[in-house]
């Protein structure tokens, strides 16, 4: 793709493509919040992370954003007792999931507003597309 | 390359079907010899036709739900710019030709 305009418009759908698998990524930890193993003493959800890479496009000919790998937070899980839990160890404990609600708030949020950003730039590239094809028309 | 109009519209269809690969590339140098302005014409319906050929298949799969919205708007955008190009450089050729056909002898 040699026009620089479709290549960016090409390069923010790139870029909506991947805010939204990171949105997948936050739902998922969001609603899994709570869940914790079945059997005693075994782990619960372990929060995931999204990674992004720069990888080159032939065929647009320009750098796309991709989703790397989607890892797992390795901070420890939150401990709470309750005793009566099916997940509950020989003291009393469950691993809940090492998931904060505030923190996946504030993701979530970066994710619209990235996801915003790049649907302006595709806008933006259209109209200017669409301007200079216009120039053909307004005679 | 007698008429400068045909030939510029010849450079733009050209440079329009290089994405595509060798099979355009081979109609490209088909065009460069006899450049004759049906054939141009013909070469931008086909570009345009194939941009909206590949966002229909992408509509349809987006419908099934194996494409995301992303992917099925972002396609749909190309298949309407592209159209909106051809048609455009159409009218001007058309209107250019027109123009010629006017001239009083």
């Amino acid at each position: 793709m040699f026009d620089p305009l479709k290549a960016s418009q090409s390069i923010a759908a790139s870029g909506l493509d991947v805010q939204s698998h990171r949105m997948r990524v936050i739902a998922e930890n969001m609603a899994n919040s709570q869940s914790t193993g079945t059997e005693p003493g075994s782990d619960p959800y372990a929060r995931k992370t999204v990674v992004f890479s720069n990888v080159f496009d032939e065929m647009v000919g320009a750098n796309l954003v991709n989703v790397d790998q989607i890892g797992t937070d390795p901070t420890p899980f939150r401990v709470e007792r309750d005793p009566g839990h099916p997940a509950a160890d020989e003291n009393g404990h469950v691993k809940y999931p090492n998931v904060n609600i505030l923190v996946e708030m504030g993701d979530m949020r970066e994710a619209n507003r990235s996801y915003e950003a790049n649907l302006q730039m595709m806008k933006q590239a259209r109209s200017m597309v669409m301007m200079t094809v216009d120039l053909l028309r307004s005679s | 390359m007698i008429d400068p109009v045909v030939s510029s519209v010849a450079k733009i269809g050209g440079t329009d079907s290089v994405r595509a690969g060798t099979e355009t590339k081979a109609s490209g140098e088909a065009l460069a010899p006899g450049n004759d302005f049906t054939s141009v014409l013909a070469q931008m319906a086909v570009d345009a036709a194939d941009t909206v050929k590949s966002a229909e298949a992408v509509s349809i799969a987006g419908i099934k739900g194996n494409a995301s919205v992303q992917q099925v708007v972002e396609s749909v955008m190309a298949a309407e710019q592209s159209l909106q190009t051809a048609v455009a450089i159409r009218d001007k050729v058309v209107a250019a030709y027109l123009e010629v056909s006017r001239m009083t002898i």
